[in-house]
């Protein structure tokens, strides 16, 4: 069983002191800063992935001689639900002893909480909701994002599966606010690609059963599924599509990437397609790092799809804060003028929306219970097929 | 059960001062519960639900905690009184915290929709599981009058309630020809049916929900920090403000209506449906009056809500938030307006006060509820029988 | 829409309708001798799968591998924990609140399902994500032309048919069954006959939770994927069917998870607006439903307890 956090953190603090064996970290100014995601509820595990992850970038720059400061992390749980995500971001903000934040991992909770950063001027970095508004919603100095929005990798992904020669599609979506801007953008993006789009499902993001979906979707014998919606809900829907004997090729989103989604398949997942805003982790500066660090800090649940993303958003923050010092007022300026700078989610590149605008939008798929990227795949070299070609 | 014969039994104390222990009980609760919404670390939050917890064990064997019960309901109008001037005074001590009023506001605007389920199975015995969809109602009517109307915000909120209660009637036939199972399951259907509606339709908003702007209420800049008395104030205490004084313009309306012949004829509508028929209580009319009434009041303390977080979307508005505001009714005692508090405090502000166990926390509240409901199985504070001819009746 | 694809929605529709039915059966039997609403059932459903699956992976860890006997293990080890569990529930949470009113006893159980469901979240190994449930039963599979019956299909709509029949024979043919009908009429004088009031309503909620663990090994064999959070809407969805079938009914039961089932495939495929409606639709004509019938499709014989 786990410590809980709290007591892990003391210890981590007590444990690095005694081994650095300097009196420097007692010395160093405490900083803290703030985690916001969804740590209980149906989709938990990101945001604890997401809340691992900041947490290791925290500890690995505690345990760094050079430091200025020592920093800790306050995490919060929104549940996922705006009225409560505006609760926690006030608790954040309104605490003056808390610098800057890292928040949200749903995009409706973002929407509705980031006025609460604008009215207090606390800084922040979301790490991982994708709703193209949260940035360019407003004019707030305060809100930078690190994670892409989710229009390009709709137009990324329709367009690259039309030149392999698909012609037909079916999109299923659950009705979140996820879900259904996914949709949005994809079924804008595909005709313009040179797609059809026959049918459009939306379903419940705690549906059990698709099968009356997925007949309908047999009847119509698309080339291509697309799906716009998280990890539990694309393993049932993949699972029936075997059962009912369905062929087409499955196209994701960046909801569904993570071991979690090959784990729960199995030899089931191999060929299935998505888009995600991230090259191989290990293939980015410091990735290789990240990724021994998380499995060395031990873990019990994965850092999943947008792990690496808290990770650079947190590590971004505290460079600025070891810059410019705890200073809400310059760390907001400090942020908003990062460019170019490198991180384990690729560089980062903030436009005059504090949104990161590097093109990171990546082609990935299945092979032999691996994600692989596109470029790298036996699928691109030709030694294997996706489905329906 | 065991209050029942105890309250008969009770005889209030003609001392000196008998009213003393109930001040000293009156200021130990406001001092408890504002130290709870100071709470920040573990142990501060552990220490204080100890103490709750301890305290409300030993009511009853304690003398004086058991004659500060007995003080308050001897002159119920009195401490009323003094509860809203120490509520007004934990909000003054918290004029700059902006979190402690955002939860102090929340918590008020709860308790007011609560107090219209508790109009409807409470006094009525008319169920309903769908007290999120009809808050929802009024959050949705404020979000989409103040968007694209320029209303008066007093209207607005009564339009909340309005809304609220005109969709509830959709609901009615149903309601009224069925009973207890029945009828729950008639509300949830709607409960479930809201939600799935507002997240899957795009007129108002669709699952990424709906920004609310800033309010004024006769002049009064909702969303900006006054300047009273030359002091700073955190802009939350406007909302907290309003939200006291919904609660306790509804306290004073509700307790009332429920000493009132209404509340004797919903009363007997609830006990004994073919006794108040026999006796000429029209069933049908007192139903629709407590369910109509309920969801106006649930709709009000939307709208005010929403104007509040300034923010609505149909995620807050799930089956699981139906259940908890059943919960809050249903752990403070149904019926009793007083075991709101207690257990509006329990229900909502705990699982916000749990934060430093992150995922642990609905998990430990749970077990919470689960021993709560073990210990007092009728509820913190059961309503307890009419009594007339005590100054509750003057 | 050809006859292959009506065959196939019906199939698919039956499978979700049995699922229900299970789960309303569980509903009805705790109605019936206690009158209460339960709302961990969803949760103890779920508990059941992951129990199952469990004992799955410790069966591969002793090397068994029989796909038969891995199956029989699991079934039985999951129904009779969760009867245990079921039990257990009965005698620490719902009985001691007997003398309080209804919806207290539906508030302490939606807690024990919050217990339930956030203890597999949080302890079982990599809990909070999707589990893959293992394939036990040969896939074979008959297609026609656009129609897939699979074996497997079959077998668990039997096994869960000859469950519910089980159930009813159980209730109205055995002593026990007679003890526990005649706590549900009027447990005073059940009690006054001699019946031991405390363990009929302990073993009818053994009773109900193995049926809701065979629901959820079921569920996992069907869909092979279980996940923590599964419970909630099957909880929703049995408590509605065994409703507007008729409490204290199996047959209304049974009905209102097939009308269940048979309204969201509808919602789902025929209507002109959209699948995205479907819950709407289906819980707007529920809601229709008891307008017209107040008391549930198959009417409650002793309803009026005056």
């Amino acid at each position: 069983m786990r410590i809980r956090p709290a007591f892990r953190r003391l210890a981590g603090a007590v444990l690095c002191s005694l081994l650095l064996g300097q009196s420097a970290a007692f010395a160093r100014e405490t900083v803290k800063i703030a985690f916001i995601g969804p740590l209980t509820g149906g989709i938990s595990a990101h945001g604890i992935g997401g809340r691992n992850s900041a947490e290791l970038a925290v500890q690995l720059r505690n345990a760094d001689p050079n430091a200025k400061y020592t920093y800790e992390l306050e995490a919060m749980d929104d549940e996922c639900k705006p009225n409560v995500g505006v609760q926690v971001a006030t608790k954040a903000a309104s605490d003056k002893s808390i610098v800057a934040a890292i928040p949200f991992y749903c995009s409706a909770v973002a929407i509705a909480a980031v006025d609460v950063f604008h009215k207090f001027r606390m800084p922040m970095v979301v790490w991982a909701a994708v709703l193209p508004e949260i940035t360019y919603g407003n004019d707030y100095q305060e809100v930078n994002r690190v994670s892409s929005t989710l229009i390009n990798q709709n137009k990324v992904g329709s367009k690259f599966l039309v030149e392999q020669g698909y012609k037909t599609w079916v999109s299923i979506h659950d009705t979140t606010d996820y879900g259904k801007s996914m949709h949005k953008y994809f079924a804008e993006n595909l005709p313009a690609n040179g797609g059809k789009l026959l049918a459009e499902f939306g379903v419940g993001s705690d549906q059990q059963d698709f099968t009356a979906e997925l007949t309908r979707i047999k009847e119509l014998n698309p080339d291509v599924i697309y799906f716009g919606g998280l990890t539990p809900l694309a393993v049932r829907v993949i699972t029936q599509m075997d059962k009912l004997g369905i062929k087409a090729q499955f196209q994701g989103t960046s909801g569904i990437f993570g071991d979690a989604f090959i784990k729960s398949l199995g030899a089931e997942a191999e060929g299935v397609f998505t888009t995600y805003d991230m090259p191989p982790v290990e293939q980015l500066p410091g990735g290789k790092f990240f990724l021994d660090a998380y499995a060395k800090a031990g873990y019990k649940e994965g850092f999943e799809a947008y792990g690496p993303y808290a990770f650079a958003a947190t590590s971004l923050l505290l460079d600025v804060i070891e810059q410019v010092g705890p200073d809400r007022k310059k760390v907001i300026a400090a942020l908003r003028d990062t460019h170019g700078k490198d991180s384990i989610v690729g560089k980062i590149e903030f436009d005059d929306h504090g949104q990161n605008i590097t093109p990171m939008t990546t082609m990935y798929v299945v092979q032999d219970g691996k994600w692989v990227a596109w470029g790298e795949s036996d699928y691109a070299s030709g030694k294997r097929k996706l489905k329906n070609l | 059960m065991a209050a029942v014969p105890n309250d008969l039994l009770t005889v209030v104390p003609r001392g000196a001062r008998p009213w003393l222990p109930g001040v000293l009980g009156l200021a130990v609760v406001a001092v408890l519960l504002g130290a709870f919404f100071y709470a920040e670390s573990e142990w501060e939050v552990g220490v204080l639900l100890a103490i709750a917890a301890a305290l409300g064990l030993a009511a009853p064997r304690v003398p004086l905690l058991a004659s500060a019960e007995t003080a308050w309901r001897a002159r119920p109008r009195l401490f009323a009184w003094l509860a809203l001037l120490a509520a007004l005074g934990l909000i003054g001590l918290f004029r700059e915290e902006h979190l402690a009023l955002l939860m102090l506001a929340t918590a008020l605007f709860h308790i007011a929709a609560c107090m219209g389920l508790n109009v409807q199975f409470g006094y009525c015995g008319v169920v309903n599981f769908a007290g999120a969809a009809f808050f929802g109602i009024g959050c949705y009517t404020a979000a989409m009058l103040a968007g694209h109307a320029a209303l008066p915000t007093a209207l607005i909120f009564v339009l909340g309630g309005a809304c609220a209660a005109l969709i509830g009637c959709v609901l009615l036939v149903p309601v009224l020809r069925t009973r207890g199972h029945y009828a729950a399951l008639v509300t949830l259907a709607f409960g479930v049916l809201f939600r799935s509606f507002m997240e899957v339709n795009d007129t108002f908003g669709g699952p990424q929900g709906v920004k609310l702007p800033d309010m004024t209420l006769f002049g009064w800049a909702l969303a900006m920090p006054p300047e009273w008395f030359g002091l700073d104030w955190s802009f939350y205490v406007n909302y907290a403000l309003l939200g006291l004084a919904l609660v306790a313009g509804l306290f004073v309306l509700l307790s009332r209506l429920e000493r009132s012949w209404i509340g004797l004829a919903l009363d007997v509508v609830r006990l004994d449906e073919t006794a108040a028929a026999t006796f000429g209580v029209q069933l049908t009319r007192w139903k629709i009056f407590a369910f109509v009434l309920g969801n106006f009041l649930m709709g009000v303390a939307g709208a005010m809500y929403a104007v509040m977080i300034a923010f609505v979307a149909p995620s807050s508005f799930t089956l699981g938030d139906s259940l908890i505001l059943v919960s809050i009714v249903v752990l403070g005692g149904v019926g009793n307006q007083w075991g709101l508090l207690p257990a509006v405090v329990i229900v909502m502000l705990v699982p916000e006060k749990l934060q430093f166990i992150q995922e642990y926390r609905f998990l430990l509240y749970g077990l919470l509820v689960i021993a709560i409901l073990l210990f007092k199985p009728d509820g913190l504070l059961p309503r307890r029988l009419r009594r007339y001819g005590t100054e509750e009746a003057a | 829409m050809d006859i292959a694809q009506l065959g196939q929605y019906v199939v698919n529709g039956m499978m979700l309708g049995i699922i229900y039915a299970m789960v309303a059966v569980g509903f009805t039997l705790f109605f019936g001798v206690l009158d209460v609403i339960k709302f961990s059932h969803g949760d103890v459903l779920m508990l059941g799968a992951f129990t199952g699956y469990a004992v799955y992976l410790g069966l591969g860890a002793l090397g068994i591998e029989a796909s038969w006997l891995q199956l029989a293990l699991v079934v039985i080890a999951s129904v009779l924990a969760m009867a245990g569990v079921g039990a257990l529930i009965a005698r620490f949470v719902v009985l001691p609140l007997r003398g309080a009113p209804a919806f207290n006893t539906l508030l302490i159980t939606l807690m024990t399902g919050m217990v339930l469901r956030e203890c597999v979240r949080l302890f079982f190994p990599a809990g909070s994500n999707p589990k893959p449930f293992p394939r036990l039963l040969p896939d074979t599979q008959w297609a026609f032309d656009g129609f897939a019956l699979r074996l497997d299909s079959v077998l668990l709509f039997a096994a869960g048919c000859a469950a519910i029949a089980g159930v009813h024979l159980l209730i109205n043919h055995t002593r026990l069954g007679l003890a526990i009908r005649a706590v549900a009429q009027d447990s005073e004088t059940a009690r006054v006959m001699g019946i031991g009031f405390e363990s009929i309503v302990l073993l009818t909620f053994a009773l109900g939770s193995g049926l809701a663990a065979l629901a959820g090994v079921m569920n996992g064999l069907y869909y092979n994927e279980i996940n923590f959070g599964m419970g909630l809407l099957l909880a929703v969805i049995g408590f509605s069917a065994a409703i507007v079938g008729g409490l204290g009914s199996i047959y209304g039961a049974i009905l209102g998870g097939f009308l269940f089932a048979a309204l969201q495939t509808l919602g789902a495929v025929a209507l002109p607006f959209g699948s995205a409606y479907k819950d709407v639709f289906a819980f707007a004509v529920v809601i229709l439903i008891i307008a017209i019938k107040p008391t549930g499709l198959i009417a409650e014989r002793s309803s009026e307890r005056v």
